[in-house]
């Protein structure tokens, strides 16, 4: 029987006297990106750094491939981007990546092109020969997320990958994520939803130390009700809803923003929902600048029915 | 295939002489060394030197050296290596408490750990680290024995054959002098937060453990035995030995390395990184 790539156990880690995790149980397999959210203090770090071999948990178990964090049967196959974390000031960028490298088995020749590799991967060739004081915050968070991919590690742990970096690096890093899954199983942790949203089919959840008890599984397609998340440019949100929910197969509307509506609907009385709905704008000239399926994140997470 | 415990010793050790020999704040360091070592061996250390020379008929039978505590020099058949002994016994132990600080605290501080420790392991950056500051004392030490020796070479090159045991002697002993010293420190490190409170707390542990011990010591003398966990204990016994004798003592520096060494991969691995 294979082990699941990740194994926790009632897990609980005791910080100065507060509890950082209490009790966390999981298992997860290899495969898609895996969403870890939680409001500030919930614990996330604190479980990515238990997870990293970074901090000893109080108690509980933890196993990754059947292994404690840190074991060095673990090197080369879990990579992690620690959320506060800094090259040494002392050597340059591709000195230290080439040393990373070495450590997880290349040989020099091997570690010097891996080390070019990857500062290519995240658009930083430029930097190879500085050292870390002379780079920006965007920069250094890039050469973390760099140090990260050597090798091909089966699961990287990314803590706040995007947090500080400009759109288009946050698009290179969207697009690593994607293109690298699901051969390596990324664990993300990110206040970004919409990011989450965008690369995740599942979300850990935790509050306060504790893991909710269901994941989130942003795949709605078995579901019995379904929901459309519509973004209106214009059009009055009590008239808006009034028509939409006159549509047959319609449930429920609500309006939790300003211009948002949520659909909710019965796919076996109505599966062209969103046809429908582009036909009810169109018949009352309004403009509207998003439809998509199922609800955001955000909406699933902290603003359950 | 994982990369083996002695292959990650290696490239750890070996980073951290990149650090000490090819960085700008590494070269500082030793140059600054070079220049202290260099003022200590062309005034006190040869001047001192051509006078025991000089005096060696006159001082039969009683000599100043003894009512200070330097008489052991006078045993040592080349004085240049008698007085490099009472220097060096002094200096390195001093040295090694600056130089051998940082071996983990501030790239723990910095997060620099986690990205090593995430392809490594704690015990091999600990133990490789340790061996890199070790390397370094080693060389340091070699390089002033050897310096040594040009002096007696310059003052007599027919010396040679019989200052050869001499230098030998010295590197070894001073080797396993240090070697306590750096793994209390490999220990401090990995407990503390920056070099100068790792420094900070060698000196307070030092003293008071010593004046702790010996208070025990004098009241309970069966307690004396004690006295062989502080770290250079052996080093005032050392000073009264010469040639081959000064290894009589080896086990001491050896004792106590292994202790601290295990008191510090504990502490290691149960920090928080």
């Amino acid at each position: 029987m294979n082990s699941p790539m990740i194994h926790c156990q009632q897990l609980t880690h005791v910080y100065s006297g507060k509890v950082a995790l209490s009790n966390v149980s999981f298992e997860l397999d290899a495969g898609e990106p895996v969403g870890l959210v939680g409001p500030n203090g919930a614990g996330k770090t604190t479980l990515l750094s238990v997870l990293s071999g970074f901090l000893r948990p109080t108690s509980g178990t933890v196993r990754l491939f059947g292994q404690p964090p840190g074991a060095t049967q673990l090197i080369g196959k879990v990579s992690a981007l620690p959320q506060v974390a800094r090259l040494d000031p002392s050597f340059t960028i591709i000195e230290q990546l080439v040393f990373y490298a070495r450590l997880q088995g290349f040989t020099t020749q091997q570690a010097a092109l891996e080390a070019s590799r990857v500062l290519e991967e995240v658009s930083l060739t430029e930097v190879t020969h500085e050292k870390p004081p002379a780079l920006s915050h965007g920069m250094a968070k890039r050469v973390a997320i760099a140090q990260a991919l050597i090798g091909k590690p089966a699961l990287i742990l990314l803590d706040e990958p995007t947090a500080g970096l400009d759109p288009v690096n946050v698009r290179t890093v969207r697009a690593i994520i994607a293109e690298r899954s699901p051969a390596t199983t990324f664990i993300i942790s990110s206040h970004d939803l919409a990011e989450l949203d965008r690369l995740c089919k599942h979300i850990l959840l935790l509050e306060n130390g504790i893991l909710q008890p269901e994941t989130i599984d942003l795949n709605e397609e078995q579901s019995a009700i379904r929901y459309m998340t519509l973004q209106m440019e214009t059009g009055p949100a009590r008239e808006v809803i009034a028509e939409f929910q006159a549509l047959e197969g319609v449930l429920q509307v609500t309006n939790p923003q300003k211009n948002e509506f949520i659909v909710a609907y019965d796919p076996e009385r109505q599966p062209h929902m969103d046809l429908q709905l582009m036909q009810c704008i169109t018949r009352q000239h309004w403009h509207y600048r998003q439809l998509s399926h199922g609800k955001t994140l955000e909406e699933k997470l902290f603003f359950k029915d | 295939m994982h990369p083996g415990f002695l292959n990650h010793l290696l490239l750890i050790s070996q980073c951290e002489l990149k650090r000490t020999f090819a960085t700008r704040s590494g070269l500082l360091s030793i140059v600054t060394f070079a220049v202290v070592w260099g003022v200590i061996l062309l005034y006190p250390l040869r001047f001192s030197a051509d006078l025991l020379v000089q005096e060696k008929g006159l001082m039969q039978g009683f000599s100043f050296l003894d009512v200070i505590g330097f008489g052991s020099i006078q045993q040592w058949p080349i004085p240049e290596f008698g007085l490099f002994w009472h220097f060096a016994l002094l200096l390195f132990p001093l040295l090694s408490i600056t130089l051998a600080a940082d071996q983990t605290c501030s790239d723990r501080e910095r997060g620099t750990l986690r990205f090593i420790v995430v392809r490594s392991s704690r015990d091999r950056v600990f133990f490789g680290r340790f061996a890199g500051v070790m390397v370094i004392q080693a060389l340091l030490i070699s390089a002033t024995a050897l310096s040594t020796l040009a002096l007696v070479l310059y003052r007599d090159a027919a010396l040679f054959s019989s200052a050869l045991p001499d230098l030998l002697v010295v590197t070894t002993n001073l080797i396993l002098a240090v070697l306590p010293f750096t793994a209390m420190m490999a220990a401090l490190s990995a407990t503390v937060k920056s070099a100068r409170q790792a420094t900070v707390w060698a000196i307070l542990i030092w003293i008071f453990l010593a004046a702790i011990i010996g208070g025990f010591a004098y009241y309970l003398p069966t307690l004396a035995f004690l006295k062989l966990l502080v770290p250079g204990y052996q080093l005032s016994a050392l000073a009264a030995l010469s040639g081959w004798q000064t290894l009589q003592l080896a086990y001491v520096p050896l004792l106590q390395s292994l202790i601290l060494l295990a008191l510090g991969r504990w502490i290691m691995a149960r920090q928080t990184l």
